[in-house]
């Protein structure tokens, strides 16, 4: 019932045109709001606006953002959000680092890949057939959590390839890489939702399911790419991780789950599905990374941080559910 | 309960009765007292937990803050053990209950879809337990430590906890199906909008659904951290997963409206008993979530798979639309 609650919304027909104006709106609104924060921060916080902190925030937010980027295609496509993205990440890196200690770094790199998209078509498909993202990726997440420890033999799987170790330390223009193929996923996944078949069929089918349904679209297949999507995003940060660190253990990224979720809610892309642009989430992620970075650097102990960061979701949440006047 | 209930019950029973045997076969631990004991402790937790997801789940809503409202709970029991066990158990679960209305008040109001708001609340909540507790374990000071002995008393295979297990199941199964709000629980889950047009509050049930799966929660929560003597800020994460893995299992459906708590407390124990088996078979910790996580997968892609054969029959039993 709950997952259904939104469907009978009308069909989203009204001028592409008045959409993208309200994109843009968004947009600009929420870089209104970092450039204040960011302001006020700098003032109370001298170092918060060094150039060292901006790499700082840019590179978290970019490790960060390129999940929540990828999970924006689920919200869209109206499946709400994964919670086996952290779990997910863990079981990708050890996967990389194994396959690149014994294969290689190009081999590895292709059987990681190999390995995503599959976990994302098995929560893809799951998910078609039963309907719930949130207690599917749940199962999924624990069963993901579980191979890494299986494959790692539960310890510290260490890699040694200048290639990996360039790919996450590297600096082209004086920028980390993270950071590139954070801006180049925001574009590119921008690009697929606004401009490609596939994109336009994961909106239709996030606005209203009944109608995508009608018209003869394939919900099944919508849902697994956004799961593909979904995983193969999670699998960029994941080798980034690993590649930065040379290390890879099954308990990575354990947490993050919520980081890349409140990337997306705080983005404001619409939970009920078919609202909403990657860019939001990639906005939204350099929110919290600016917040979270401020919070850091005075000293707030990790438990205010959580109830703070868990504040701003809740109130998030709340104002885009308002603003949508579907309050009783 | 019509025969086709009871039927899907026996099957459940029968499931769980096959994991029983399988690891009674090698472990002498299922048939002896003190074993039997230990299992019936061990379910407390998501035992009570998983009473109040299943009456969120049969409410056509979801709560998955449960977990943090149990680190909460746990939390306060402690700090406020020096007024007595007694009073410290009531009182925590109690300021849980009011945060679990106040919860089921802002989805009702707001009309929001619970998952993604217990996912907000799930990580406020963990703050506010880290922030409550200083990012330390809170212990109960050991010079009274003594006083929690009474939760640890047994009485053949019950122990206190295990007794507050059962009786929650008797008093919910009770409330669900005997009384008026509980059969109104049941309406605004099966069929929302036909309860609506009937004059039923979608208010009412909605907090008190919430408030009861908070209050169990931090119940849970404040019997075994007083029975532990600490609470950890970061315990039972992992606990939803179980509570709704028991739901799921026990033949609540997901849309809401339809299941039994009879039904929960053999998923229950289907699970604690897998669980608890794989533990004592010596395998290593993580293979215990992962025997749950594939559990859950396996309920989910049976579910999808019922969905799918009754669609089908649905449309062969309308030739016209195929023609």
């Amino acid at each position: 019932m709950f997952l259904t609650k939104n469907d009978h919304q009308p069909i989203a027909n009204e001028a592409s045109q008045a959409a993208k104006q309200r994109h843009l709106r968004n947009a600009v609104l929420g870089l209104c709001v970092m450039t204040a924060f960011a302001t006020i921060a700098g003032f109370s916080n001298p170092t918060f606006t060094t150039v060292d902190n901006l790499f700082v925030v840019i590179r978290a937010a970019s490790m960060t953002g390129i999940v929540a980027i990828a999970m924006s295609f689920l919200t869209i496509s109206g499946n709400l959000f994964a919670l086996s993205a952290s779990s997910l990440g863990a079981l990708i890196a050890v996967v990389f680092a194994v396959t690149t200690s014994s294969f290689g770094f190009p081999i590895g790199l292709a059987l990681t890949f190999g390995v995503a998209v599959l976990c994302g078509l098995a929560q893809g498909i799951t998910v078609a057939g039963f309907g719930n993202p949130i207690i599917a990726t749940l199962a999924f997440g624990t069963v993901f959590r579980g191979f890494a420890a299986y494959l790692s033999g539960n310890s510290i799987v260490r890699i040694d390839s200048p290639a990996a170790l360039w790919l996450g330390t590297a600096r082209p223009f004086g920028v980390p890489t993270q950071s590139w193929i954070f801006m180049l996923c925001a574009l590119v996944c921008w690009a697929i939702i606004r401009h490609t078949k596939l994109g336009r069929q994961t909106i239709l089918c996030g606005s209203n399911p009944h109608a995508a349904r009608a018209s003869g679209l394939n919900l099944a297949f919508v849902t697994s790419s956004a799961f593909v999507f979904m995983s193969v995003g999670t699998a960029i940060m994941a080798i980034l991780n690993v590649a930065q660190f040379s290390q890879a253990k099954a308990d990575l990224f354990w947490g993050y789950d919520f980081d890349y979720i409140a990337a997306v809610l705080v983005g404001g892309i619409a939970l009920s599905g078919g609202k909403g642009s990657p860019m939001q989430a990639a906005l939204g992620a350099i929110l919290i990374a600016l917040l979270q970075n401020y919070m850091l650097l005075n000293g707030f102990s990790s438990g205010l941080r959580m109830t703070i960061v868990g504040a701003l979701v809740v109130a998030a949440i709340s104002v885009f559910h308002i603003m949508q006047g579907k309050v009783r | 309960m019509t025969n086709k209930e009871n039927l899907a019950i026996g099957a459940r029973f029968a499931l769980m009765v096959i994991v029983y045997a399988i690891f009674a076969a090698q472990l002498q631990s299922y048939y002896t007292v003190a074993g039997v004991s230990a299992l019936l402790t061990s379910a407390v937790l998501t035992g009570l937990i998983c009473v109040g997801v299943a009456i969120t789940m049969i409410a056509g809503e979801m709560d998955l803050s449960v977990g943090s409202m149990a680190a909460l709970s746990g939390i306060f029991s402690v700090i406020f053990f020096p007024l007595g066990l007694i009073p410290a158990i009531v009182l925590a679960t109690l300021i849980c209950t009011l945060l679990g209305a106040i919860q089921g008040w802002c989805i009702h109001r707001l009309n929001i879809n619970s998952v993604v708001f217990t996912i907000g609340t799930l990580i406020g909540i963990r703050g506010l337990c880290l922030f409550i507790s200083g990012e330390r374990t809170a212990l109960i000071p050991f010079d009274r430590i003594a006083e929690t002995d009474v939760l640890v008393a047994k009485l053949w295979i019950l122990t206190p906890l295990s007794i507050c297990l059962i009786v929650t199941f008797i008093v919910a199964e009770w409330f669900m199906s005997r009384t008026l709000w509980g059969r109104e629980i049941y309406a605004i889950g099966g069929a929302r909008d036909e309860a609506r047009a009937a004059g039923v509050s979608l208010k009412r049930p909605t907090m008190i659904a919430f408030s009861i799966s908070a209050g169990l929660a931090g119940l849970a929560g404040a019997l075994l951290s007083l029975r532990a003597g600490s609470a950890s800020p970061l315990s039972y994460e992992t606990v939803v997963l179980e509570a709704i893995t028991a739901c799921l299992l026990g033949g609540i459906l997901l849309s809401g409206g339809r299941g039994r708590l009879l039904g929960v407390a053999v998923g229950l124990f289907t699970i604690r008993l897998l669980v608890s088996g794989i533990a004592a078979l010596g395998a290593p910790f993580w293979m215990q979530n992962l025997a749950v996580g594939a559990l859950l997968i396996i309920v989910i892609a049976s579910e999808a798979i019922a969905k799918i054969m009754v669609r089908r029959r649905e449309l062969m039993s309308t030739p016209d639309l195929i023609r």
